[in-house]
């Protein structure tokens, strides 16, 4: 690990102005950060240990009926949040879905929409990873990469993004609460992350020194609640990251689809919003042909960015089975093994 | 930078200085020597590191040091909420859930989180809660129902053992209370005072020549560096290996790399310095050569040879033949072949490989973990150029082995450090150091074919094996020797031709690991025994009953089994089960639709002990004048309870408590030498020779007593009692001269398995004793997706006798663990899967429910009728997963692990083909 400084502000403004230094991180939890240090991967010559800076770990309802999640909110904190639970299950269910016990009750809001990705090339210091190392090359191109990307991928980086709780967000239009030198700006979800293009290192819109300080759920996300599913395919089942996940989500009445919000993970450098699909299924009956319909739909632009061309085809079977499982509704309860394929076989309620 | 910081540790403040952004983990272990918080993996992958911030469970190793100040902080070493603590550690202990230990306090921590929140949890809630937390002994079995007692509020009791009856008995570990106290010590707890750090500096390349440039400069800008060590500096031989004649792997690479890992130069200094160390600081040029991965790539014509000696890259090859293969097939009314192809796999133990090493004079001290002390002595002898007496090796608690500390790692590299700066010397290996540089499961090409007769009776079994054993020989023969002879299978089989071959390649080392080959061979075989029972319309248990191996048959090496072979009980004692879940499988597939069920079957057998070699053990009680009674036990334990089962043995043989006994374990200055913990050979090998030990001693008793042989003893304090009805006395031990060891009495056994050398052909008595087992597997399958669930296993295993009960099923479940990883999810590739995210091992979510059958056929040879159950409880598990999916599913699957990727184009191949 380099030598550093280490610096902890009480407020945000403080925290801005630290960030902006040159060489300059924050420390949220630590758990992705942390790791990427003692790797060599990270090497950040300042940490501004946002941790304890007051205020941005509350959950709190809107008066429109929306909920602002505090940037500093814990993972496990977040997801058994009986009413946030209630309000926006697909949520909670991909954050339990994801890591360890352990991590979710460090990991935070802020610190999970920006954990990097687990590309093994990226955490190689010997391999070529122009993500890491701007012009370096892409060792993954040509290596072991049946886990990376099938869609938005460039020559240049076929990464893709790690989290689960990103994916939910994306699909529910969640916004991003920034604060930065300038003052406040808010940016969608959807356009937080960046496509890896010719600048893989660009991972998000965020400025030098830019905080996140909350992240907001609209009322209007809310309504999906009856009808929301997080599945996610691992290679097993307590904690692994996600070979390919989906966020589903119907509004239905009267035995139509009104609306359909679905996004995927695993497949691309950010959280992947599947809009056509989404256009798609409203205005549909909920059954197997506008499933497949849309999960076509959804995998229209991929291609196979090395030895992941199955990637493509399971995608779309974990679309058409989160949508199954949305359409028969959300269980009361999560299930034991939340987002697994087998916790959401049967029964629902056992 | 470090700062003065407060820390609330288990209610109390401490104040010391650390890096605010240190490792909580690293702060408690190095800052304040509380060693009881594991570090596994140091990147949150494997829980051991598990505490409590503000009663919340946490990976100690992923929180900044500074962010701890103020909150509670809780370890292993504190008490706990309400005394919850302390009833988890009784209930680990008397269930058996900690093996090794490496992973006990991290577990107790999460079980003491989830039952603090939620003190009746039930099972889902405590599998959810300790679900960060990895176990690579005990199969997560005994953890969760240890932890389920408490939350009913059960109280738990570890049984004890009077005179005589500690065979058979479930007592609890001997050495299991520091595991559960977290204070015993592990490589990396041992902190000597002023130790300097040894890191290696590895190669990134696989294949290369290079040369190192000038260090003086180097060193000079680098002040906290004492040492950079080279090839040069290696004062005896700069080579190891298992064999006595290929000695092929240096400790340090002169000039040519054959790996990626391979180490080119340590640095010896301050922890600071050698961690700060940018590796591209070392000056070094690289001429990059083209490497060689996979067997076939270094078979094929014109490929360049790997080591000097070895021109073909053919390491080893393994034979046997019986009879006529090719009457044999011809005899058949059905044949099936098939080509199966395995992974690498990683031994994927919790501690990676720690310890130091300090100079005694002329002598080397090495404090390390290992599987086989004397070995290390040997070869650091060697690399040093010192003899043997001059080492001595003193194992720490092991966390975790399974044959990947059966090699020497750390210990010549850490005994050269410390001979020549004079200081003691530390070493811990990172997590990605250990998988990328220490041996792996062979991954294996085998093409075999099988024929059967029309009643099922197999007629011929043939195969072709090609064993990658990467850059190094390591175990390389012993897999290439022990195949030929298992491939078949339990069974009988008239006509045979085995071939195998170990080969070199650039890839990492492969040596031994829980079967050494043998589970590899197997996935093969059974794969053709449900082939043959499809083909044949037989049943798949019907077909194994009706061809296994019994009493007075004889194996494909010409051996008659004259006794403890109970294969047919172990397949009698599942039969039920298996063929209920194989009819409740079908019909809930008649009217299931993404999800099918599945039942599978397999066997498996394992000679215990080195195969066709002498490998002899030794064991020593002694009785001072005080009455204290010795147990110089050479055997390491590395979680699998050699300590607590020999001590059983012993105590028995002799006739004494087990609680009369303090053992002195592994120590080469102190212990003879048992051999090494592999093979499955403690409890037979070395339990024979506790059991001689322990008849030694009780005939020297009686002869001083002029006892008759049903004498009972009993002793109090210095007053051995000998009661033998009216001739009952009393020895005054205090009276007796005592040798120039300090004993008064003392008992020694040898033993040695009676093996013969094998012919040209393979045919002899490699082994003095087989075990046996048959297991089914239930799964489910979800053939959308692709992924497979494994719902249950029954376990049949014949041990001979049951020394403890509760290990015995300990090493069956963990076992099935690893089989199940062997199965499903690990497949380590080099430069790719060094880390546990990458490289997947069994969670607690993945264990299916598991019963256990043991099956007690007693080996006339083995102490109290015992062998071994070690490597046979991981063997019979992934075919019969494998199985199992094919029931379910029609998939005949012939390369694992079988990960949803391949299991998809599994099940595409076969929707095609239909
Ligand atoms: C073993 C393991 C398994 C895991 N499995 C999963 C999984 O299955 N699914 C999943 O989704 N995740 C998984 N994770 C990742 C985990 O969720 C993240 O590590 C965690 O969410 C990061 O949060 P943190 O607060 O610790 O962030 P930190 O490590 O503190 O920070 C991460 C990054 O975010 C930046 N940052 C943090 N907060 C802010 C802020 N407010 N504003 C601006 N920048 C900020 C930091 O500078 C840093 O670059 C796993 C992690 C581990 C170690
Ligand atoms: S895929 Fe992206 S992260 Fe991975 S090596 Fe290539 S550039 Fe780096
Ligand atoms: S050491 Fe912390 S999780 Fe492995
Ligand atoms: S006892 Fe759990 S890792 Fe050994």
């Amino acid at each position: 690990m380099n030598r550093f400084d280490y610096v902890r502000p009480s407020s945000v403004s403080e925290a801005v102005a630290a960030g902006a230094e040159p060489g300059s991180a924050f420390l949220a939890a630590g758990t992705n950060l942390l790791d990427l240090m003692k790797g060599g991967i990270a090497r950040p010559t300042r940490l501004v240990d946002v941790g304890r800076i007051p205020g941005l770990d509350a959950i709190e309802t809107l008066p429109d009926g929306g909920v602002r999640i505090g940037a500093l909110v814990r993972n496990a904190d977040l997801a058994y949040h009986q009413e946030f639970a209630r309000r926006f299950p697909m949520v909670a269910e991909a954050l339990l879905s994801g890591a360890s016990a352990q991590l979710r009750n460090a990991a935070t809001t802020g610190g999970n929409l920006l954990q990097r990705t687990r590309c093994p090339y990226f955490y190689d210091t010997a391999s070529a990873c122009n993500k890491r190392e701007p012009g370096a090359g892409c060792d993954a191109l040509a290596g072991e990469n049946r886990q990376h990307a099938v869609l938005g991928w460039s020559e240049a980086c076929i990464a893709t993004n790690p989290s689960d709780f990103a994916v939910p967000l994306a699909a529910l239009d969640a916004v991003v609460e920034i604060e930065g030198r300038g003052g406040r700006r808010e940016v969608p979800l959807t356009d937080f992350h960046r496509l890896p293009g010719d600048t893989p290192q660009i991972e998000t819109v965020l400025a030098p020194g830019e905080l996140i300080v909350a992240v907001r759920l609209s009322a209007d996300a809310a309504a999906f609640a009856g009808h929301a599913r997080y599945l996610k395919v691992r290679e097993r089942t307590s904690y692994a990251f996600a070979v390919v996940s989906a966020a589903a989500a119907l509004r239905i009445a009267d035995g139509r689809i009104e609306a359909a919000r679905l996004a995927l993970g695993g497949v691309a450098l950010k959280p992947w919003r599947a809009r056509e699909a989404e256009a798609a299924l409203a205005g549909a009956s909920p059954g197997f042909e506008s499933f497949q319909e849309a999960a076509a739909l959804a995998l229209a632009e991929a291609r196979p960015s090395g030895d992941n061309a199955y990637k493509i085809e399971l995608a779309r079977r974990v679309i058409a089975r989160a949508l199954t499982l949305a359409a028969a509704g959300t269980p009361e309860r999560l299930p034991a093994l939340p987002g697994s394929p087998f916790a959401s076989g049967g029964s629902l309620h056992d | 930078m470090t700062r003065t910081l407060t820390l609330i540790v288990n209610g109390e403040p401490r104040t010391l200085q650390a890096a605010p952004f240190a490792s909580l983990a690293d702060t408690l272990r190095e800052g304040l020597h509380l060693t009881g918080t594991k570090v596994g993996c140091d990147a949150g992958d494997c829980g051991a590191c598990t505490v409590l911030l503000d009663g919340e469970q946490v990976c100690a190793c992923l929180v900044p040091t500074a962010q701890a100040e103020g909150r509670a902080i809780t370890t292993i070493e504190g008490a706990g909420p309400a005394g919850l603590v302390d009833r988890l550690r009784e209930s680990f202990l008397a269930h058996g859930a900690a093996q090794c230990g490496i992973c006990t306090p991290g577990m107790i921590m999460a079980a003491a989180d989830v039952l603090a929140r939620d003190p009746r949890a039930g099972r889902a809630e405590i599998e959810d809660g300790l679900g960060g937390v990895l176990c690579r002994c005990t199969g997560y079995v005994k953890i969760v129902e240890a932890v389920l007692d408490v939350a009913r509020g059960a109280n738990a009791f570890a049984a004890k053992a009077d005179a005589g009856a500690a065979v058979g008995a479930r007592l609890a570990r001997v050495d299991g209370r520091p595991k559960v106290e977290g204070t015993d010590h592990f490589g990396a707890d041992h902190q000597p005072e002023g130790a300097l750090w040894l890191r290696l500096i590895r190669s990134p390349h696989a294949s290369a020549r290079f040369a190192l440039g000038d260090l003086a400069p180097v060193l000079a800008r680098h002040p906290g560096l004492a040492r950079i060590l080279t090839a040069r500096d290696i004062p005896g031989e700069n080579a190891f290996g298992i064999f006595p004649t290929i000695k092929d792997q240096p400790v340090l690479a002169d000039g040519l790399v054959r790996m990626r890992g391979d180490p080119v130069a340590a640095l010896v200094g301050t922890r600071a310095a050698v961690e700060g160390f940018p590796d591209a600081d070392l000056p070094i040029t690289w001429e990059v050569l083209p490497a060689l991965h996979g067997a076939a790539a270094a078979l094929a014509e014109g490929a360049p040879a790997l080591h000097r000696a070895v021109p073909d890259n053919v390491l080893t090859r393994g034979r046997l033949e019986r009879g006529d293969v090719a009457e044999g097939h011809a005899a058949g009314a059905a044949t099936a072949s098939v080509a199966f192809e395995t992974a690498f796999v990683e031994h994927a133990y919790i501690e990676p490989e720690a310890g130091y090493a300090r100079r005694v004079g002329d002598r080397i001290e090495v404090t390390a973990c290992t599987q086989a002390p004397v070995m290390d002595q040997e070869e650091v002898a060697r690399v040093l150029g010192v003899p043997m007496h001059a080492v001595r090796i003193v194992p720490t608690a092991c966390g975790g082995g399974f044959g990947g500390k059966l090699d020497v790692s750390i210990q010549p590299i850490l005994a050269v450090a410390a001979w020549v700066t004079g200081q003691p010397v530390r070493i811990v290996y990172s997590r990605i150091e250990s998988m990328a540089s220490t041996t792996k499961r062979h991954p294996a090409s085998i093409r075999a074919r099988m024929s059967a007769d029309g009643d099922g009776r197999f007629t011929a079994f043939e195969m072709e094996g090609d064993f990658n054993t990467g850059a190094y020989a390591s175990w390389g023969p012993t897999v290439a020797n022990r195949v030929p002879v298992h491939a078949p299978g339990p069974y009988r089989v008239p006509h045979v031709r085995n071939r195998t071959r170990a080969v070199y390649t650039n890839d990492t080392p492969a040596g031994a690991f829980r079967g050494f080959g043998v589970p590899q061979a197997t996935l093969a075989a059974e794969t053709l025994i449900d082939d043959l029972a499809e083909g044949l319309g037989l049943d798949r248990w019907t077909i194994r009953r009706r061809n296994a191996l019994d009493h007075g048959d004889t194996t494909a090496s010409g051996q008659v089994l004259h006794a403890s072979a109970g294969l047919p009980q172990c397949l009698d004692a599942l039969r039920d089960d298996f063929l209920r879940a194989q009819a409740d499988a079908e019909a809930f597939n008649r009217t299931s639709g993404r999800v099918k069920r599945g039942a599978g079957i397999a066997c498996m057998w394992y000679g215990c002990g080195n195969t066709s070699m002498s490998n002899p053990s030794t064991m020593r009680i002694a009785l001072r004048p005080d009455g204290t009674l010795t147990f110089f036990n050479g055997a390491v334990d590395i979680g699998q309870g050699s300590t607590t089962v020999l001590l059983q043995i012993a105590a028995d043989a002799l006739g004494l408590a087990p609680d009369a006994f303090e053992s002195v374990v592994g120590d080469t200055d102190l212990t003879p030498d048992a051999g090494k913990t592999s093979a499955s050979r403690q409890t037979f090998v070395s339990g024979n020779a506790a059991r001689l030990a322990g008849e030694d001693l009780r005939r020297a008793i009686l002869s001083l007593a002029n006892a008759g042989p049903d004498a009972r003893l009993r002793l109090e304090g210095a007053c051995l009692h000998v009661e033998n009805g009216p001739a009952s006395r009393v020895i005054d031990l205090t009276t007796l001269s005592p040798d120039e060891t300090g004993a008064v009495l003392s008992g020694e056994g040898r033993y040695d398995p009676p093996t013969t050398a094998l012919d040209a052909n393979g045919q002899g008595v490699p082994y003095a004793t087989y075990g046996f087992a048959a297991q089914a597997a239930e799964v489910e399958v979800d053939t959308v997706l692709g992924t497979v669930r494994v719902t249950r296993i029954v376990a049949a295993h014949d041990v001979g006798r049951a020394v403890n009960p509760t290990l015995v099923e300990g090493q069956i479940h963990g076992g099935i663990a690893q089989g199940l990883g062997l199965a499903l999810m690990e497949e380590f590739i080099p430069g790719r899967t060094e880390n546990l995210h990458d490289y997947l091992i069994p969670t607690v979510g993945d264990m299916p429910e598991i019963v256990v059958h043991l099956i007690e056929d007693p080996e006339p040879e083995g102490p109290f009728g015992a062998k071994g159950v070690g490597e046979p409880a991981l063997v019979a598990t992934a075919p019969a997963i494998l199985s199992a999916i094919r029931h379910a599913t029609g998939a005949r699957l012939t390369r694992v692990p079988v990960l949803p990727h391949r299991l998809h184009a599994a099940l595409h191949a076969r929707e095609a083909a239909e």
